[in-house]
């Protein structure tokens, strides 16, 4: 399967995919919450990886990022990106904790993030799997809090088989708070092979 | 005010002082800087990948180590500098995501490292000293390079500023 001969018919199943597995994250992220919880339509995007910083986020914002790579009958990488201030917010609801009483990342919020981002990505990736007939395997997670461009640019080179294309889908949470929209993304990074096989899946490939 | 130039990812500039070249974000890739103190004329490259054999796509020489250096060496010489008298400073290379690289997988790559190694490789090739460096680590950095000195000022998050 060539990346470029993808379809639009192909291209809405992937993003029909990606929402149903979205949505199965938005849910367990609400339920951890108990927060209203948005998820917009998922955008695929395939570019040349040197256009990485393109994706989500803005390139110098600081953001916390959880990377999980999975194996199995698909392969690839979920990377889940909160600037700075969602991501506090997020520990504060994990956590307990009056809002706004988290003003940094330490190792209790590191891992209140890493075991919400390990839940979401197992949400997906079940939902997924379910509809798809497939067995995907998940990571640990790991996190860094650093430049979303830095992120980014590890997460494709270090972990991405493919060193010239990036396959991204990406998905944006939303909190709906009650002055402030705060945001998140889900981006979904399957290696370029595993698209042919969510299409083969759905009878599409 | 001096001219203040920005390199974008798989990319290089040279330029003449005062200007400040700059470039954000790096994580596994390399800033490669050199620059020729007698002329005051310096560049940078932003680079992704060690060499071009990892992509099939080699037509932007600016992605890669070995075919950056030579092109940014080239258009140093071009405007006059010399090799001899050519120093270079090594920013980035980072491994961001340190612990589940090292965690026993094998067929993901430390590329951070990797491109640190064959830069450093190529430069030796070519006779130019690496005069500083702040690479490696598992943190993303921006750097400033003033081509008025040849100083190298390394922005990160995590690890505050540095001037090499």
């Amino acid at each position: 399967m060539e990346l470029n001969e993808l379809g639009a018919i192909q291209l809405d199943a992937l993003k029909e995919v990606a929402n149903i597995g979205a949505c199965h994250a938005a849910t367990a992220l609400s339920e951890l919450t108990n927060e209203k919880v948005l998820v917009n339509v998922p955008v695929i995007r395939i570019n040349p990886i040197e256009e990485i910083f393109n994706l989500a986020a803005k390139p110098n914002e600081v953001v916390a990022g959880v990377l999980i790579y999975f194996l199995g009958d698909m392969t690839g990488r979920t990377l889940l990106m909160f600037p700075q201030e969602a991501a506090w917010h997020l520990t504060d609801c994990l956590l307990r904790k009056p809002v706004g009483s988290t003003t940094g990342i330490g190792e209790l919020e590191e891992s209140a993030l890493k075991e919400v981002s390990n839940v979401l990505t197992c949400a997906y990736m079940n939902a997924l799997g379910d509809l798809l007939g497939l067995v995907m395997v998940p990571s640990v997670p790991s996190m860094t809090v650093d430049m979303a461009s830095a992120v980014l640019d590890a997460v494709s080179l270090d972990f991405g088989n493919d060193k010239d294309l990036v396959v991204c889908i990406e998905t944006e949470f939303r909190f709906v708070e009650k002055n402030a929209v705060l945001h998140g993304y889900f981006l979904l990074l399957p290696d370029p092979d595993s698209l042919g096989v969510i299409l083969k899946a759905i009878h599409l490939g | 005010m001096s001219d203040q130039l920005i390199v974008k990812i798989a990319d290089f500039k040279v330029a003449q002082s005062p200007a400040i070249i700059t470039t954000h974000g790096l994580g596994s890739c390399l800033a490669i800087t050199i620059y020729d103190p007698q002329m005051k004329i310096g560049g940078l490259a932003h680079v992704m990948l060690p060499e071009p054999d990892l992509a099939r796509n080699q037509s932007n020489p600016a992605k890669f180590v070995t075919t950056a250096l030579k092109e940014l060496i080239l258009s140093l010489e071009g405007m006059g500098c010399s090799r001899i008298r050519m120093v270079s400073k090594l920013v980035g290379g980072a491994n961001m995501f340190s612990k589940l690289l090292n965690s026993g997988k094998t067929s993901y790559s430390n590329i951070g490292q990797r491109n640190t190694q064959q830069a450093k490789q190529e430069l030796n090739n070519y006779g130019i000293p690496i005069v500083a460096e702040d690479t490696g680590a598992d943190y993303g950095r921006s750097v400033e390079f003033l081509t008025s000195s040849g100083t190298v000022i390394v922005h990160s998050f995590r690890a505050g500023l540095k001037e090499l």
